[in-house]
């Protein structure tokens, strides 16, 4: 089998590094519309050695499976959206192959783009949740105060470690795969049904990952699929390999979501109803629709109890480019319009927000949304006390709420305000459509008393990999020296699902745990070497039936808090945050310092997606001035970000909480600015036109 | 992909001597406005290209008590390494907000006053310091305020055929001093302007007032500043409204984004000279 | 055109064409993946050199550019005792980083360094900018270079004495 280089750990290097003998290169033809018929792809005259790949030139299906969804790996007839594939160009030059590429002349018979997604047409749905819980209706008509709003996230760009791209050779009978994927089997399965082949005959061979904010769970398939269909044609390795520019302007962005929260609240106060609706442009095709909608819907209610629900939801399909997952599959969104609703509700009875929500939070024995109680006591007073005194919020938010009240204009001082959020992360939360039934890791004691670990997780980062290493050296009693993980080749590695959601430390762990108490019940009676596969049967799905939610919400959840500050510029008015607190309860953590280093640098992301990450994609593309502008937020202005972890379950469980910084710092910090400003905002991040507002109160 | 020539003079007179024999040569210094905006593989020049970064003669700093003169091929980063107070503060304020650490390294303090697309991030700062640049051209060389690199229509008016050889800074001393820059750091999109003030009182009587904003046209608005001078703090209600109304109607041509933006500056300035 | 340069303490010169970035013939012409093209554009860090001991973006530099000066690139900074002063500094705090952007922490660091031997949180923080990246946890960061420092006086200060 052909071998690239690997690092001291056997792993392959980046995909950058990776070159062979006699490689071609792949640069791809792109509909010039966002919708219309493709009448015909002429390209240039072609020197030799080049030659152009049409969808008629694959060999088996031209489409990948992602999610429920079929995504077309060439456009034939259609062109659903600006920059959509429709051709490949292959040859030895890749700069020459680009040329050819843009020169080649895709004929449109164009059609006006459908754009529109939060007033749409039926024919746009491509997934409905409804679910109803109680009688919503009644508890509004005798609310004795109702509030609403419509709360927007915008699309957001993964900037992932390294742009995404594919290798592709073949080597006698098996064809070998590079490219940096969450989910290396979701690869292999894609490129066997283009090629018409068996998944076997296909090997995965999965490069350096590094930060993915989940924009690698399905679209690496897709290039791959480029990759391995130009190396059957000319019979050479062949990559395809986006500049950083193109892979911005194309590849998939967070899905934007509109939802509208009406709550009501009873007479003493605390919420009786809440109705959402949300919209969710999940862009052409709509590969992580159903995911996305319904992580945004089951958690719309936010963390607090809610006896009568109503939830309408739907993933809406546009002309704009694919759209899915960022940094988790869609809840923080939830969150965002659920906290913001919160907040308002507080500031309008003249409560602190810790103890409105105090009175409203989800408690041991709520009802879910799902209709099960929930079993366990979510940790709200140890975290909202953690960090009310860490950050001195209740003294502050009662100074601030002040100045808000009073205030005549910006020359009576700086204008601050202070904003706290709490929210969940679901751990054993699971990808429907294509996951499989079960997933599976394999450990190994050797002869030579060494151990090996195989999972398909293991392209995830080295921390996490350290934590497997650590849970089995203890299991085993064995040096964490001598424990190694093996790459997640796909011919060596079993397939455990794909990397995200943080299953790295909790599914993949505990199947790593079992495979080690399996191995240690047998070491001393049996032979080494020992193997044991540890599988995880995949719970049913949820099920959104009737208008009701039948499943569980989560087997355990970890819990979080973020209290953020911030001042308006004296000058631009443009919020300025001061501080970040947050306090998460993970369950049991295995290393600190890494789950701490992980939240701050989670925050770091939070805070650049409320101060400056942001794409309108207004006119169905993202444009180059898009990629020219955008930007992550320089570490020199990021504020002090305080992380504590506490601990509050007596037999703590292994739980994510890499999401917990997006489900709860953005909405704080709306909350905060909306206080300094005086004027709730209702998106991030908060644009000039929005903050004239504030000038002209003043 | 068509190469250019590229020159490397290695003197100053050389230097003018191929800008009179190729008046459509390009100066390169450090390079930065030139390929920020490329993200092609190859560099997109154009057909003639002068590389000046390692002549000497552009390359000084010399430090008085009353001003500082930095030569135009000093990076953005040699000038913030200069000793404490060595440039003014407003002028600091300004290299700071340019790209990141390592862009700072390549970009020259010349070539981001001599652009002709746009004013780039310092020259806001530098008008309204009055600082001055010396130019050279075959017919020698001159002292021109910074304020005339903008023509009367607010877009760049760097003069053609001339060679920026350094620029002398006063050094005063300022009571109040803003710089801001708004829209997008990363990159000078069409929204993106640096905002810059300067202002000394003495005995509550405002005794100057500067103020400029520069993205891809400026605005020096001397006329309305002349009228800030010499009245006394605080500003009273009609005189805030009266210089607001002119300043609003000044930024008439700005994109209706940093008209706002302007705007809300102008008002804070206004609000703060009038508490 | 021939364009002669130091690159990692060895004198070379290569026949580079006007457009030619240096990122690129770093990689292509001299093997040097350390170095990696990816923004094109100066702000991603992944191709940073130190060009006369400054920290520079490889990708902004047409290789006519760096004609007579000295270019250091991470796998010519790899064999100094900075380099194993950082890498330890780096390892005390805990720093883990994505793998993709560590050339670039390395040599903005080496570059501050030089510069400051003891830079504050803010020096340490403004110097990142130049390598922005999703992984960067700030405090652990900060506390790598800091580390670093310390590492680097005590080795110096050693030498000193003897």
């Amino acid at each position: 089998m052909m071998e690239a280089e690997r690092d001291a750990e056997g792993f392959s290097l980046s995909l950058t590094d990776i070159s062979f003998e006699g490689m071609l290169h792949i640069s791809t033809v792109r509909s010039p519309v966002a919708r219309g018929r493709i009448r015909s792809v002429t390209p240039p005259r072609l020197p030799a050695g080049y030659r152009l790949i049409l969808p008629s030139d694959i060999p088996g299906k031209n489409h990948i499976l992602s999610f429920g969804a079929e995504v077309p790996i060439l456009a034939a007839e259609r062109a659903s959206y600006r920059g959509e594939p429709v051709a490949l160009v292959v040859g030895a030059n890749p700069l020459v192959a680009a040329e050819l590429a843009r020169s080649t002349v895709v004929d449109c018979e164009e059609e006006e783009a459908v754009l529109s997604w939060e007033s749409f047409s039926s024919e746009q749905v491509l997934s409905k949740r409804i679910a109803v819980m109680g009688d919503p209706d009644l508890a509004f008509s005798i609310a004795e105060e109702t509030i609403e709003g419509t709360y927007r996230s915008g699309a957001s760009e993964h900037l992932y470690s390294e742009p995404q791209g594919s290798v592709a050779s073949f080597d006698y009978d098996k064809l070998g795969v590079w490219c940096a994927t969450q989910w290396p089997y979701h690869v292999r399965d894609s490129v066997a049904i283009a090629l018409g082949c068996k998944n076997e005959e296909v090997v995965v061979r999965p490069t350096r990952l590094g930060v993915h904010m989940d924009g690698k769970l399905w679209y690496p398939s897709l290039l791959s699929c480029h990759a391995a269909i130009a190396a059957y044609l000319v019979r050479k390795p062949s990559r395809i390999f986006l500049t950083r520019e193109e892979d911005f302007l194309y590849s998939p962005k967070r899905a934007r979501s509109s939802i509208t929260l009406r709550a009501a609240l009873d007479s003493t106060g605390r919420i009786s109803a809440v109705d959402a609706r949300v919209a969710v442009n999940v862009g052409a095709y709509g590969p992580l629709a159903e995911e996305t909608l319904s992580q945004i819907c089951l958690a719309a209610p936010g963390a607090y109890a809610c006896p009568n629900l109503r939830v309408e939801g739907y993933a809406v399909t546009t002309n704009d480019p694919p759209m899915g997952a960022f940094g988790g599959l869609g809840a923080s969104q939830a969150f965002f319009a659920a906290e913001a609703t919160a907040a308002l509700l507080a500031q309008e009875s003249g409560e602190d927000p810790i103890d409105w929500k105090s009175r409203n939070v989800l408690r041991k024995g709520s009802l879910l949304i799902t209709g099960e109680a929930l079993k366990d006591e979510p940790p709200y007073e140890a975290i909202a006390l953690r960090l009310a005194a860490a950050s001195d919020f209740h003294r502050k938010y009662a100074c601030y709420e002040l100045v808000r009240k009073r205030r005549s204009g910006r020359a009576d001082g700086p204008l601050r305000g202070i904003g706290f959020a709490f929210a969940y992360q679901g751990a054993g939360s699971f990808l429907t459509g294509d996951s499989p039934n079960s997933y599976t890791v394999e450990v190994s004691l050797e002869k030579d008393l060494t151990i090996t670990i195989r999972t398909s997780a293991a392209a995830c980062k080295p921390s996490v990999r350290a934590i497997w290493k650590r849970t089995a050296a203890l299991l085993l009693d064995i040096p964490i020296d001598s424990v190694a993980v093996a790459p997640p080749d796909t011919d060596k590695a079993p397939n455990s699902g794909p990397v995200t959601l943080s299953r790295g430390v909790t599914v993949v762990n505990r199947l790593v745990e079992k495979a080690c108490e399996n191995i240690q019940k047998r070491r001393f009676r049996d032979p080494l070497p020992l193997t044991a596969k540890s599988v995880y049967r995949v719970p049913k799905p949820i099920r959104w039936e009737n208008g009701r939610v039948e499943g569980s919400l989560f087997e355990t959840a970890s819990w979080g808090g973020a209290i953020v500050e911030v001042e308006l510029d004296p000058w631009t008015l443009e919020p300025i945050p001061l501080s970040v607190w947050i306090c998460v309860d993970g369950g049991l953590i295995v290393s600190r310092s890494h789950a701490e280093s992980a939240l701050r640098s989670g925050s770091a992301d939070a805070i650049g997606l409320c101060v400056r990450e942001r794409l309108d994609i207004a006119s169905g593309a993202v444009t180059e001035e898009d990629y020219l502008s955008y930007g992550l937020m320089s570490p020199a202005d990021l504020p002090p970000i305080h992380v504590e972890l506490c601990e509050t379950e007596k037999r703590p469980k292994s739980k994510g909480i890499g999401e917990l910084p997006f489900d709860t710092i953005p909405p704080a910090f709306l909350a905060a600015v909306s206080q300094a400003a005086g004027t709730p905002f209702r998106e991030l991040p908060v644009r000039p036109e929005d903050l004239s507002v504030v000038a002209e109160e003043a | 992909m068509r190469a250019s020539e590229v020159y490397f003079p290695d003197s100053l007179p050389a230097l003018l001597d191929l800008v009179r024999r190729m008046p459509d040569a390009v100066i390169y210094s450090g390079g930065t406005e030139i390929l920020r905006g490329q993200s092609e593989p190859y560099a997109r020049l154009p057909p003639e290209v002068i590389s000046i970064c390692g002549l000497s003669e552009l390359r000084q700093v010399a430090l008085t008590e009353r001003f500082v003169e930095i030569g135009a091929c000093v990076t953005i980063a040699e000038i913030l390494e200069l000793r404490e107070n060595a440039v003014p503060e407003l002028f600091a304020l300004a290299l700071r907000g340019i790209g990141t650490p390592a862009l700072r390294s390549l970009a020259t303090i010349g070539g981001n006053l001599a652009s002709t697309s746009r004013f780039m991030d310092a020259w806001p700062a530098l008008a309204c310091l009055d600082a001055l640049v010396e130019l050279r051209d075959a017919s020698g060389s001159r002292w021109v305020n910074v304020n005339r690199l903008a023509g009367s229509d607010g877009a760049p008016d760097f003069p053609a055929g001339n060679i920026l050889v350094r620029l002398r800074l006063p050094l005063d001393r300022w009571d109040l001093v803003v710089l801001r820059k708004v829209g997008t750091r990363d990159y000078p999109s069409k929204d993106t302007a640096v905002f810059a003030l300067a202002t000394k009182a003495e005995k509550g009587i405002l005794s100057e007032f500067r103020l400029a904003f520069a993205g891809q046209i400026a605005l020096r608005l001397r006329e309305i500043e002349s009228k800030f001078i010499g009245r006394r703090l605080p500003l009273e209600s009609k005189q805030r409204s009266a210089f607001a109304e002119e300043y609003h109607e000044a930024a008439a041509d700005l994109s209706p984004r940093l008209r706002l933006q302007f705007g809300t500056l102008v008002d804070g300035v206004l609000d703060l000279l009038s508490r | 055109m021939t364009i002669s340069f130091i690159l990692n303490g060895e004198d070379v010169s290569l026949n580079a064409r006007s457009y030619d970035r240096l990122a690129d013939a770093l990689r292509e012409h001299f093997g040097l993946l350390g170095v990696k093209a990816d923004c094109r554009r100066g702000v991603c860090g992944k191709c940073l050199i130190l060009l006369d001991g400054r920290l520079a973006p490889s990708c902004l530099l047409p290789v006519f550019r760096v004609r007579g000066r000295e270019v250091i690139t991470i796998e010519g900074f790899s064999q100094t005792d900075e380099f194993a002063d950082i890498m330890k500094g780096f390892a005390e705090a805990g720093l883990e980083t994505c793998g993709f952007c560590d050339s670039g922490k390395i040599l903005a660091t080496a570059a501050l360094l030089e510069r400051q031997a003891r830079p504050s949180a803010r020096e340490i923080l403004e110097e990142m900018a130049s390598v922005p990246c999703r992984c960067t946890d700030p405090e652990t960061m900060v506390k790598g270079v800091q580390a670093a420092a310390e590492l680097k006086a005590r080795r110096h200060y050693r030498r000193a004495s003897q």
